[in-house]
């Protein structure tokens, strides 16, 4: 249990079950934890086990059907405006330039200022996008479009990022490259994190700490410590704890899901 | 602007410098695209023409493309006279239809009990056949501008609503949650994603809208006018004078075209700003 003033989100007893045409859908069963400020925790977990959900519910985007999410204290009751979010697509407005679409969050909230724009610079150069700030997002790569969307989750200076899968509609090369250049923007902006993802070596490579949740019922299997020290660099995938660690979560992720019938 | 000039101007964006030069496959590609159509336009007039004077066709029959050329250029003024109420009548028609459509789209899309209440309504209303209807107009409108205007509208604010509807609706929806996670307010949302994603759709709407625009006018002069070039062709028509009914349609397609090339002119710098 961590004292109160170092949780930055909580999630006790937290159920969700979805009203559909064919009935209910039950989307997360139970899921508690505590995440610390400043941790970067990976939730792990095969397609349709809730994962989404349980971002949507910490962003205050849907309401728990029972539980409660607490974020810096309070209750989520309704969407968060301190959350920074990225999704598998970049949602960049394609009739907006690099830079217009990094101060969208901005424009959207009121006027943007000199402030702002002095910091959509500086993320832009942190993700080496500044020399294409004119260009259209058509005339960007899929890696250029998702750090442009990283650059515009981190905007507004929140104080939690919220990752849902944002590199698994790319190839493996980027992927990799995308996965090298967020450990490397979080080390100089530490942030609580929260990063979905079904990709076992990204979990590990990037996070302090790793949820594994487990289909029908949809819960937290697994709640492990990611051994490895920061700044980290591709070389830890090489070592014997990383491969170990990564068989024990492959393991333990298939142990859970239940065989295609 | 110096040739000079025009290179500089165009050397920061290459793009631009892509779309001034001209090469000979492109040539050959939009003369082909311009010429094939003409040429085939052309082949058939001539046909016409030749079949007319082969078989020596009456003229209350079938007029020779050459005497309706004829007869359009002899009544011009006469004919322009008759152009104006119904070019005036189906831009009125049009512009209350872009209002119109775009407003009730908005309205469905905004609002879940005018989406229920009312979109299958719209959609049923389609099924009419609306032509059935125009007299009614006359009835209750009388036999001026408005009642056709009105209909004019009637038939076609219809593709505006659900072009634009489709558009409004087509923003992702992940995006749609950042807006939310962002603070936005749902007037900044319209604004600055929903419609912005929405001009492709809405100007295929529109390009629909006017053509349908000008048929509601013309069923109307059809119906009850005392001028407009739907009146002179149903007049003309009384009279068995054929060129005048065929001099009256090349009017309208070329007013019909016009009209059809402004919509697209308002796209083309439309979409320089708010194109992918």
């Amino acid at each position: 249990m961590l004292e109160d003033a170092f949780k930055a989100i909580t999630a006790t007893s937290v159920r969700k079950v979805y009203d559909t045409v064919s009935g209910q859908v039950e989307a997360v069963a139970e899921a508690s934890f505590e995440i610390a400020r400043g941790e970067f925790v990976a939730i792990l977990g095969p397609s349709g086990c809730g994962k989404s959900t349980l971002m949507l519910m910490i962003a205050g985007l849907e309401l728990p059907t029972a539980g409660a999410i607490t974020v810096e204290g309070a209750t989520v009751s309704q969407p968060q405006t301190d959350a920074g979010m990225m999704f598998q697509d970049p949602t960049l407005l394609p009739w907006r330039n690099v830079l217009e679409n990094v101060l969208f969050p901005v424009d959207m909230r009121g006027a943007v200022g000199s402030d702002a724009r002095a910091r959509a610079e500086r993320l832009l150069q942190m993700v080496d996008l500044w020399t294409f700030r004119d260009k259209r997002p058509r005339e960007l790569s899929g890696g250029m479009r998702q750090r442009v969307a990283l650059a515009r989750a981190l905007i507004n200076d929140p104080r939690i990022l919220l990752m849902d899968e944002p590199f698994s509609a790319l190839d493996a090369i980027t992927r990799d490259e995308m996965g090298l250049a967020l450990a490397r923007i979080w080390d100089t902006e530490p942030k609580t994190a929260i990063f979905i993802t079904h990709s076992i070596r990204e979990a590990i490579f990037l996070s302090d700490r790793i949820l594994v949740m487990g289909r029908r019922p949809s819960t937290i299997v697994e709640d492990l410590r990611v051994p490895f020290k920061r700044p980290r660099d591709p070389s830890v995938e090489a070592e014997p704890e990383f491969n170990d660690l990564y068989l024990y979560l492959k393991n333990s992720i298939h142990r859970t899901t239940p065989s295609v019938q | 602007m110096t040739t000079t000039e025009m290179t500089q101007a165009s050397l920061p964006n290459a793009r631009i410098g892509l779309a001034w030069r001209i090469d000979g496959e492109t040539v050959r590609r939009n003369a082909r695209l311009i010429l094939l159509p003409t040429l085939t336009a052309a082949a058939v007039i001539g046909l016409w023409e030749a079949l007319v004077w082969i078989y020596q066709i009456p003229n209350a029959l079938l007029p020779a493309p050459s005497a309706v050329a004829l007869r359009v250029v002899d009544t011009l003024p006469f004919l322009a006279a008759h152009a104006v109420p119904t070019t005036l009548e189906t831009i009125a028609g049009f512009l209350i239809s872009l209002v119109l459509g775009i407003g009730l789209a908005v309205l469905i899309c905004a609002s879940r009990l005018a989406r229920e209440a009312l979109y299958p309504n719209v959609v049923f209303f389609q099924l009419i056949p609306k032509i059935a209807l125009a007299p009614l107009f006359i009835v209750w409108l009388g036999i001026g501008s408005e009642s056709r205007v009105t209909f004019s509208v009637f038939i076609s604010f219809f593709p505006v609503v659900v072009a634009t509807l489709t558009g409004l609706t087509a923003v992702d929806r992940d995006l749609l949650r950042l807006c939310r996670a962002v603070g936005a307010t749902g007037s900044k949302i319209y604004l600055k994603v929903r419609f912005p994603t929405a001009v492709p759709y809405i100007f295929s709407g529109l390009k629909i809208a006017i053509t349908f625009a000008m048929i509601g006018v013309i069923v109307g002069e059809f119906i009850t006018a005392q001028s407009g070039l739907g009146y002179l062709i149903l007049f003309a028509a009384s009279q068995a004078e054929m060129s005048l009914i065929f001099a009256s349609i090349a009017l309208l397609c070329v007013i019909g075209l016009a009209l059809y090339g402004l919509v697209v002119l308002a796209e083309i710098i439309t979409l320089k700003r708010y194109g992918s």
